[in-house]
């Protein structure tokens, strides 16, 4: 991007600021999760923690089988993530660029079901899960989740896929190359950007999903991390220090998610790639 | 005799009941006087009552965790399996959030899974469970004997329509909490009407001996129906009177509010008392920042642990007062047990509820957990009362229950709690909001059902 | 003469080409489509047949009386359900403008900077995946009249003289869950935009530049036109989700002070679970549904004049 140096400190400068804004309450949280629980509940609170404990971290995995809990978790996000995106860029890429039929419709009908209240579904898609004899197990979670998940990243992805220049599409056809061809070799590396978002919002999404794991999954050892951490509050306390430990334990493996794939969003595409 | 109702219920109940409730409105509750004894699920004697005494198999109890630290539910759970062998009992933990536990139990069992075969749910959830079938009676297959182990109206409290719906396990009372260090610092006694909780509160921060007077539950929630109808209890009023006709517009509802109002204006409770809930409460007085509480029983081991609480020592629990003086009322709070209607193996559900309920498991939930005992022997038992000062002031409260004998409890008690938070946040004047919560109450009862 | 053999060969040609095409269009749309309707038919389709009926609970699980449409009528009359559509669409519009605005300054920033980018890429990501009980419970934590930060650090910096009662009023419970709402899902929509933003060749920058266009001039005739799909995709799924908010309010005040806060995801919660009214309980879900698409339509409408009023 053509900028002056003026720009440039403009743009850093409300980066900063907005970056602040984002961590001081997350930080909060962190150092929360380090203090004994008298400090806590402390007035004045401390903005560093007076005494360091990791207390709160040893209950998270010794006393609530947290470790369990990240295992289901990995398993239920990875493999939704991967379905997601193996079956939304084929029908976000027939819904951009091929001479389907009913395109509109199919889009407002993917509206709907991303719209509609999980708690209205819950019961009727337990009863579904229930006589098909799936209740506790991974595929319990990852089907529905891949199902509820797909509308948003048909939509995404149509939208990337929009944006690469039909021109692409007619060479690649005049090269011989077949349908499927030109979808994975050309419109997929050049909407890498869109994968990416797909992919996040789908393995947040799966990570964070409370109510259906907690109907679905009611056995100890097939629980998520959000079904478990809820579990950490008694009926009369909410034991921020222990959920605090577990909710930061809990952002690693997105973190590393993100640093793997950041390539794929920033900077990713050599400029120019994409023409109009 | 109980042979013969049995028969008829046998006779009519799958088939009746089904068409009974799809005739008439969901919240019109006539349908379901049939009795819904399950007839699959097992072998009963001619009378009804099931022999579990060779029971055996696999079973699974729901239930939140109830007490921090070491966990009540497993204990119970070894010691059970330690003395019924054949019997094995999965434990699944539920949400400790009522309403989240509540969605999960009724999606799972109004969809029709034989498990959990018995859960742990409120007092206040008979009257709609039985409404909607998400418990089943256990008058019939329990002997008659068995419920006079409870101590009075626990037993009645679960009952709807004739029916008893579930057996209780464990009771929550509410007591008055205080500094006695503070109180005893300022040459003042332990008081026993309101107004002297509200004079001495406002003495000891005035002195500077502590931030806030008094902490209680003020948030918008479950909770606040409870505080709010012991105070009105305290000055004489009730929810309901004894036709079920709401009483929330009367003068003693107004003394009771404009007192819990007057606590927050006065600087004896902190302002952000109206959005206070149990935990709220107890962080502010665990951290000796207020003279005085309204908790639940758990607070007493909660303020004596030196993990959470900085008044180690220092604190004193007696009965709940009144207006003027005596001891006022407690609302009656708890669990019970109840038992899931498409169990597969009730023998063992049965002899698990019989054994919870019986003097080894309620000494245990007593002697090391603190936990209010539902049965009467064992509340009695002066070994036990020794053990907590709980037990002691438990024994001198007297019980206000809420109304949760409508299966539109949940309606009832959010028009309480709303208006009544409106009230304290100042949003609404006394009488506007009794007033409101009153006709909400009356339209309630009145409409045909919708839930709305 | 000649031509007309031809051209109707070359027309059947396209033809046969555009038949390949669709064909294989529609195998590509064939397993999200099966996974898609084995999931989510029946429950659809179950929620809006259980909102014409009477439903109660027996042994035999759900019994059904079929009423037409009695509970949409209930619904009308319900002061209740309307208090709570009004807060809900109300939430949904602010937070989702000042997300959209606030999404676009941070996407643009990010993209305009050298270093920093994955930072906060990292940075930006942490609300958006923390799990949103446990983010209201952070900011519950924050909001405490009693020992909450926020007070400590406002009264520290005299903005304050005496702690506020943040979720203790009806104004400032709302704007406290707006707040909290922003912080958390305002990454959601710079992740798309900022996407988006990568797939703008330079070559269009480049020309603006030669045009001696100013930044604003290239802002709103390049970035902004060309980034409209993305935008629009952005608003229509934050409305979605912000149409659908429960933990927020759940945590933070179970819906009060009064039932100031009370959103439609918790009033259809409320009927569902708490008071076992089936059938109403799902038409609040699917007046939801009709709402939320009016919305999103409405959105769509008024976005795309808007575009269309920029770049004409």
């Amino acid at each position: 991007m053509i900028q002056t140096k003026t720009q440039r400190v403009i743009g850093y400068v409300v980066l900063i600021l907005f970056l602040v804004a984002i961590i001081l309450p997350f930080y909060w949280m962190v150092v929360t999760s380090f203090k004994p629980n008298t400090d806590i509940t402390a007035y004045p609170p401390s903005l560093v923690p007076k005494h360091w404990t990791l207390i709160h971290y040893a209950t998270a995995f010794g006393h609530f089988s947290f470790g369990m809990y990240i295992r289901n978790s990995v398993i239920v996000a990875v493999s939704t993530t991967f379905f997601v995106l193996l079956f939304a860029s084929m029908a976000g890429f027939a819904i951009a660029r091929l001479p389907i039929r009913a395109k509109t419709p199919m889009l407002i009908a993917l509206l709907i079901i991303s719209v509609f209240p999980p708690i209205a579904v819950i019961t009727p898609l337990y009863m579904l899960l229930r006589t098909i004899g799936w209740l506790n197990s991974y595929q319990a979670l990852i089907v529905p989740y891949t199902a509820f998940n797909l509308p948003f990243a048909i939509w995404i992805l149509r939208n990337y896929f929009l944006q690469v220049p039909g021109a692409l599409f007619e060479a690649a056809k005049i090269d011989g190359a077949t349908v499927f061809q030109t979808f994975y070799r050309i419109f997929v590396p050049l909407t890498k950007p869109g994968l990416f978002a797909a992919a996040v919002f789908t393995f947040v999404a799966a990570w964070t999903e409370f109510f259906m794991a907690l109907v679905f999954n009611s056995a100890n050892q097939m629980r998520t991390i959000p079904v478990g951490i809820a579990l950490f509050s008694g009926q009369f306390n909410v034991p921020y220090g222990e959920i605090f430990a577990g909710s930061v334990i809990s952002i690693v493996p997105i973190v590393i998610l993100v640093v793997i794939f950041r390539k794929w969003i920033v900077s990713g595409l050599t400029s120019g790639a994409v023409k109009g | 005799m109980r042979g013969i109702k049995k028969t008829a219920a046998i006779a009519g109940s799958v088939l009746m009941v089904s068409g009974l409730v799809a005739g008439c409105g969901s919240g019109n509750s006539t349908g379901n006087q049939t009795s819904s004894q399950n007839t699959t699920s097992t072998k009963t004697s001619s009378s009804g009552v099931v022999d579990f005494s060779h029971a055996s198999g696999t079973i699974v109890w729901a239930a939140p965790p109830i007490t921090t630290g070491t966990d009540l539910r497993t204990a119970l759970i070894k010691q059970f399996e330690k003395e019924y062998p054949n019997i094995h009992v999965q434990l699944q933990s539920q949400n400790s959030n009522t309403d989240t536990n509540k969605a999960s139990l009724t999606t799972t069992i109004g969809g029709g899974s034989a498990t959990p075969d018995v859960y742990l749910g409120d007092v206040v959830w008979p009257a709609q469970f039985a409404n909607s079938q998400l418990a089943m009676p256990l008058n019939n297959v329990l002997p008659k004997d068995f419920w006079s182990r409870f101590s009075n109206g626990l037993v009645s409290g679960a009952t709807y329509k004739g029916q008893i719906y579930a057996a209780p396990f464990f009771v929550d009372s509410s007591f008055l909490f205080y500094r006695k260090d503070l109180l005893k610092k300022a040459g003042l006694p332990v008081p026993t009407s309101w107004e002297q909780v509200q004079q001495e509160a406002s003495q000891l921060q005035k002195s500077g001996l502590v931030k806030y007077g008094f902490v209680w539950q003020g948030a918008s929630y479950e909770g606040l129906t409870c505080d709010f109808t012991e105070f009105l209890a305290d000055a004489g009023g009730q929810v309901l009177d004894s036709s079920g006709k709401p009483q929330l517009d009367s003068a003693q509802a107004n003394k009771a509010l404009a007192f819990l109002r007057g606590l927050i204006t006065s600087g004896v409770s902190p302002a952000a008392e109206d959005t206070f809930q149990e935990p709220q409460a107890e962080d502010v007085f665990v951290q000796g920042n207020a003279a005085f509480m309204r908790n639940w029983s758990y607070s007493w081991n909660d303020s004596q642990s030196a993990t959470n609480s900085k008044v180690v020592g220092k604190v004193g629990v007696t009965v709940l007062p009144k207006f003027g003086g005596g001891a006022g009322y407690s609302t009656i709070g708890g669990w019970d047990l109840y038992v899931n209607p498409h169990t597969k193996n009730l023998p063992a559900a049965l002899a698990f509820i019989n054994w919870m309920t019986g003097t080894e498991a309620q000494s245990i939930m007593a002697k090391q957990f603190s936990e209010i005992p539902a049965n009467a022997s064992v509340a009695a038992d002066p070994s036990i009362q020794s053990t907590s000062p709980v037990f002691k002031a438990a024994s001198q409260t007297h019980y206000v229950s809420r109304p949760s004998q409508s299966p539109n409890y949940a309606q009832i008690s959010q028009a309480i709690y709303t208006n009544v938070n409106a009230a304290l946040a100042g949003s609404d004047s006394i009488s506007d909001a009794l007033k409101k919560a009153q006709q909400r109450i009356e339209s309630v009862q009145s409409s045909a059902g919708g839930g709305l | 003469m000649q031509t007309v053999p031809a051209q109707s060969a070359s027309i059947a040609r396209r033809q046969s080409l555009e038949k390949t095409d669709r064909n294989a269009g529609y195998r590509m749309l064939l397993p999200a489509a099966i996974v898609i309707a084995a999931v989510t038919l029946f429950p659809i389709v179950y929620s809006i047949f259980m909102s014409l009926n009477n439903i109660s609970l027996t042994t035999n699980g759900f019994t059904e009386q079929f009423v037409g449409l009695a509970n949409y009528g209930i619904l009308v009359k319900s002061g209740e359900f309307w208090h709570s559509v009004w807060f809900t669409v109300y939430y949904a519009v602010v937070t989702v403008l000042v997300e959209l605005v606030l999404g676009m300054l941070i996407a643009l920033a990010i993209n305009n900077v050298e270093r920093l980018k994955n930072v906060s890429l990292v940075i930006m990501l942490i609300p958006w995946s923390l799990i949103t009980v446990v983010s209201a419970q952070m900011w519950d934590y924050i909001y405490n009249g009693v020992y909450g930060v926020l007070n400590y650090l406002l009264q520290a910096l005299h903005v304050i003289g005496a702690p506020v009662t943040w979720l203790g009023s009806p104004t400032s419970a709302v704007i406290a869950m707006m707040v909290a709402d922003i912080w958390k899902t305002t990454p959601f929509v710079v992740i798309i935009l900022l996407s988006g933003l990568q797939m703008i060749s330079q070559e269009y920058y480049e020309a603006a530049y030669i045009d001696g266009a100013n930044r604003w001039q290239t802002f709103w005739n390049v970035t902004f036109p060309l980034l409209r799909g993305s935008i629009a995709l952005a608003g229509l799924f934050r409305i979605l989700q912000a149409f659908g908010v429960f933990d927020l309010p759940f945590v933070l005040t179970s819906g009060g002070p009064g039932t100031a806060t009370e959103s439609l995801a918790m009033l259809g919660e409320q009927v569902l679970f708490g008071r076992l009214h089936f059938g109403t309980g799902s038409a609040i879900a699917v007046s939801t549904v009709i709402l939320v698409l009016a919305v999103c339509l409405v959105f769509l409408s008024a976005f795309k004049s808007m575009v269309k009023g920029e770049t004409a």
